[in-house]
């Protein structure tokens, strides 16, 4: 087989994969948003996070390790990997979220620029793939304690700006929506 | 039948058309024999012609569905535009021009950017939150499994020196004509009922509202993936 045919062939394999996968997940989406208005759920009280900080602090471990309760510092250990990871993917609802906006707002926009779109996706790449990098790490061990440690600040302080910044995103958005729908009678000109 | 040629014309047309296509070519096997010159010549001119005419099909299909979404209408077009050249390039660059596959090799790469395109367009309409009707998307994935069918077919035939046998072209096309088959089978599936009742109109927001907020969007979306980049570097906690 030579090299020419190799390569139509695993094009025309690839075409097909990615086409089943646009299918299989299109029919996947209705639980996919089960889930992350659950997940929306849980990640209400995540801006309130002193207490959670104050349970995550480095010296209650030490202080445990100190007394001689290896077992409890266990059982402590494994709940921070637990907050962690409930964090991680908060912090991946709060992405999903932004870039459900973007993905809403191209799409009712009568110009969409390349440019920007392309970097969203890029975006969304990375994310992708610090998340799982990260994800594997805490969920095989590797991770460093204080590493988890300074993930409350980091959602913290991101959980609040990313509040303020989506309230005016919605509040802008509503204002684009309102100027346009009474003033030029309709003519939201979508037409093809 | 009236019903979708006023909704689909160039849909319906190609369907027409892919008839007649073997009618015709029924008539000049018959005539003049499989292995004849004029056989080969009038099943690669009747091919180009269904070709062009499933091109217009496609074409309009994603129109109905990407009517009301001019921006991303726009933003596929451009896409396209950039996407289809660099397969073209990507295509001579590995075809080969010996004569007696050019022509398979023609037609193969044609397929491929097709495929290529409509799977771009299909990825995009999966990407964006766009609401299709389930029919218009088993005709596009109708098209797409058939292209995808075609290539497959066209390359692992000759992958397997399958032209040096003289029951390949019969064999092409039961192949060919099976994969269509089961595309039209597909088709009929979903067009024996009535198609959906045309969306209406949306509301679309003014050209400063995408201007504005898109780019914030965007720097919000590359703190949080700062962030996460500054993940494993533990930072002295302020004294």
């Amino acid at each position: 087989m030579n090299y020419s045919v190799a390569v139509f062939a695993s094009i025309g394999l690839l075409l097909l994969l990615v086409m089943a996968w646009l299918a299989f997940s299109a029919t996947r989406k209705r639980p996919e948003v089960v889930r992350k208005e659950s997940r929306d759920r849980e990640c209400v009280h995540i801006s309130k996070l002193p207490q959670i900080k104050q349970a995550l602090a480095d010296s209650d471990f030490m202080y445990l390790n100190e007394r001689g309760y290896p077992a409890l510092a266990k059982r402590i250990k494994k709940e921070r990997r637990r907050i962690a990871l409930n964090y991680l993917a908060c912090l991946r609802v709060e992405f999903e979220k932004l870039l459900h906006l973007a993905r809403m707002v191209a799409a009712m926009s009568p110009n969409v620029a390349v440019a920007q779109e392309i970097q969203g996706l890029r975006l969304n790449l990375e994310f992708s793939y610090r998340y799982y990098l990260i994800y594997f790490r805490l969920v095989s061990g590797v991770a460093p304690l204080e590493a988890i440690g300074s993930l409350s600040d980091m959602v913290s302080t991101l959980t609040i700006r990313m509040e303020t910044a989506m309230n005016e995103l919605g509040e802008r958005a509503a204002l684009g929506g309102a100027e346009l729908l009474p003033h030029n009678g309709g003519g939201l000109d979508a037409g093809g | 039948m009236r019903g979708y040629f006023r909704r689909l014309p160039f849909f319906t047309a190609y369907i027409v058309l892919n008839l007649c296509q073997a009618l015709f070519l029924y008539a000049i096997y018959h005539h003049f024999g499989h292995n004849s010159m004029p056989a080969y010549v009038a099943g690669w001119v009747s091919e180009t012609i269904t070709l062009a005419a499933r091109v217009f099909a496609t074409v309009e299909l994603l129109r109905l569905v990407l009517l009301w979404y001019r921006g991303i209408w726009g933003l596929t077009w451009r896409l396209l535009a950039c996407v289809c050249p660099m397969v073209l390039l990507l295509i001579g660059a590995f075809s080969r021009s010996d004569a007696p596959v050019f022509v398979m090799q023609v037609d193969t790469g044609l397929h491929v950017i097709f495929a290529v395109a409509l799977v771009l367009c299909l990825g995009l309409i999966h990407y964006y939150p766009i609401r299709v009707e389930p029919v218009y998307k088993v005709l596009l994935s109708g098209f797409c499994w058939y292209l995808c069918a075609r290539i497959l077919t066209n390359t692992v035939l000759h992958g397997y020196s399958y032209a040096q046998y003289i029951h390949y072209w019969p064999m092409w096309q039961t192949l060919a004509i099976s994969s269509y088959l089961l595309v039209l089978i597909l088709w009929g599936s979903v067009l024996s009922k009535p198609l959906p009742a045309m969306l209406q109109r949306q509301a679309l927001l003014p050209d400063s509202v995408y201007t504005h907020i898109s780019p914030e969007i965007n720097d919000q979306l590359q703190a949080i993936n700062r962030r996460l980049m500054n993940f494993w570097k533990i930072e002295e906690p302020p004294q």
